[in-house]
């Protein structure tokens, strides 16, 4: 009985589940934590930085200093395939540079963070 | 006896009770983490800096210049969308697929800016929409 329970249990669940999807989209090249830590505040140079991490997305006038913004983007979308009802969820997140260099193109400050680290597929809509 | 058959039939019913039943999608599309007025509570004018704000927050989403000094801007998006085909009811009496869909989509969208004076130290900060949490809702009217 407990054999035939298990079976009628796999098959429910395989006749409700149809299916799974999982996607994954990027934007831009990953930015090397490596990179962004060897940029050294009031010593590395414009030139520097463009050699270690490329031409900036953005350049942004601030105040009479030059910030160049590097970003990058990553979605994943899992999505779950029932009969009834299906769910997805799609979560994207991004990981934003910015190194502001004063006016004689040296690096005042340096402004990063990675949101994309603990980014998970995830299907489940509800909650958090 | 009886109650052992409803037992086992029971699933079967709700798998029959499915595939006849009306097609539902339910999805949320969230950018970023969604921030809640508690997340930013912490930040008080005249006393809380651009890195505090940073460590708690992250980089922001992009930073401009204004009269007074700079303002970052963390924009977020927490969508959610429900829709319901109640076409599929009819669809093993009637020789084509009817569907009579509602749907229902709700755009969380919003932005966090934080004004900062010269010396980086914020003067003023607000959510430029003051999004409620919506429910899945697919009923449109």
């Amino acid at each position: 009985m407990h054999v035939f329970r298990s079976l009628l249990f796999l098959a429910t669940t395989a006749m409700l589940i149809q299916g799974c999807a999982f996607s994954r989209g990027t934007l831009g090249d990953d930015i090397k934590t490596e990179a962004i830590d060897s940029i050294k505040k009031g010593v590395t140079t414009k030139t520097e930085v463009l050699t270690l991490l490329g031409a900036p997305d953005r350049v942004l006038p601030l105040n009479g200093r030059d910030v160049y913004q590097y970003y990058r983007y990553d979605g994943k979308v899992g999505s779950l395939l029932l009969i009834v009802v299906n769910f997805s969820r799609v979560s994207i997140k991004g990981d934003d540079l910015y190194v502001m260099l004063n006016q004689n193109g040296i690096v005042e400050d340096v402004i990063s963070s990675k949101r994309t680290e603990n980014l998970e597929f995830r299907f489940w809509p509800f909650g958090e | 006896m009886l109650r052992s058959h409803v037992r086992l039939a029971a699933p079967l019913l709700v798998v029959l009770l499915a595939a006849l039943c009306s097609a539902c999608n339910v999805v949320r599309f969230t950018l970023n983490n969604p921030l809640s007025p508690e997340d930013v509570a912490f930040i008080v004018p005249g006393q809380t800096t651009l890195p505090d704000v940073i460590e708690r927050l992250g980089s922001p989403d992009s930073i401009n210049n204004s009269n007074t000094g700079i303002v970052s801007v963390y924009r977020f998006l927490d969508m959610k969308y429900a829709r319901v085909n109640f076409g599929w009811l009819a669809r093993p009496w009637s020789p084509v697929d009817p569907d009579l869909i509602f749907s229902r989509t709700g755009f969380g969208t919003d932005a966090f800016q934080v004004f900062y004076d010269s010396n980086g130290v914020v003067i003023q900060h607000s959510f430029l929409r003051h999004v409620t949490d919506r429910p899945f809702h697919p009923y449109p009217f």
